[in-house]
């Protein structure tokens, strides 16, 4: 696995933060990243509520957004010390406690990711759109959501780790 | 300042692989931070999402909310707007959903974006789950929408 740079917490949160501010005074485009897969999903997929979407928002800027931020992550692990590795590990913590067998751990992958898809829907963001600009913005939805993300990640965690590892 | 609209995509695409780079500098794309954090063992992602929370809502109170007029955005002159995303019944639960898959999967949408391009293949996965989630609650959305209006003849 790639191992990355990683700054202190504090200066992480600095630069995360200055980032959402400069996007957002420069383009007037709070942070977000989820609704870029309603969009994507709208181009291809038939039915009223991805043709409302593709009529408002198109080929949207959000789609753009999000096809560069693995250029970044890779940016990110070519100016790290170690080698750009190509891997399934997930790290010490998370393979011990996710099934070995590749096609099984794909499918909890996959898994996750469904609720990630459904969750962010339902609850209209994920943790850029709710966490980090709602917080910030002091809206009191994004706060309940980003509660709400805490708590599902807290009782699965300690159900992975406490419970069945 | 205006901006050519044709610049912005590109210019989008940019921004996108800034965003990236430093969710990857943050820790963001380090799976393990994700048990370390919800198993109360390693706070640096709290941190990271307190701090850029606070720093958004120290700039915003200084710039935004005390004038009048909003201000507008630099490059594109929109109208900038503090209101943010509105409550809706699905909220709690949805949210709720959105962090088990946080745990199960170690990363959010946006994170195992930056983890694809270091490599971290695993996301791969993540994100087509992700494809699926968002087409069931589109799949769902057409559905109530077609019942809600009757097809004519």
């Amino acid at each position: 696995m790639t191992e990355v740079t990683i700054w202190s917490g504090w200066i992480g949160g600095i630069a995360i933060g200055t980032y959402a501010l400069f996007q957002f005074y420069l383009t007037g485009n709070p942070l977000g990243v989820s609704s870029a897969f309603t969009d994507a999903c709208s181009l291809v997929t038939p039915g009223p509520f991805f043709k409302k979407n593709r009529q408002e928002n198109g080929f949207s800027w959000r789609i753009w957004f999000v096809l560069g931020i693995p250029l970044g992550g890779f940016i990110a692990a070519l100016t790290s010390p170690g080698p750009l590795v190509a891997s399934f590990s997930l790290g010490p913590l998370y393979d011990s406690v996710l099934p070995a067998v590749p096609w099984v751990r794909s499918l909890v992958l996959t898994f996750g990711g469904v609720l990630l898809g459904l969750g962010s829907r339902m609850a209209g963001g994920c943790t850029s759109g709710h966490s980090i600009t709602g917080l910030g913005l002091l809206n009191p939805p994004s706060l309940l959501a980003s509660i709400g993300f805490f708590v599902g990640g807290i009782l699965i965690v300690q159900i992975l780790f406490n419970v069945l590892g | 300042m205006y901006v050519n609209k044709k610049l912005l995509g590109p210019g989008f695409l940019a921004l996108g692989a800034l965003f990236g780079f430093l969710l990857s500098r943050a820790g963001a794309t380090t799976y393990d931070f994700y048990a370390q954090l919800f198993l109360f063992q390693d706070f640096q992602l709290l941190w990271v999402i307190a701090v850029a929370a606070g720093l958004g809502a120290l700039v915003h109170s200084l710039i935004g909310y005390r004038r009048s007029s909003p201000p507008k955005a630099i490059l594109t002159a929109a109208a900038l707007s503090y209101k943010g995303k509105p409550y809706r019944r699905s909220l709690v639960p949805g949210s709720i959903i959105f962090g088990i898959g946080w745990g199960l999967a170690g990363a959010c949408p946006g994170t195992a974006l930056a983890m694809l391009g270091e490599g971290k293949l695993g996301s791969l996965w993540t994100l087509g789950g992700f494809f699926v989630g968002t087409l069931l609650f589109g799949l769902k959305e057409n559905f109530r929408m077609n019942k809600a209006v009757p097809v004519q003849g």
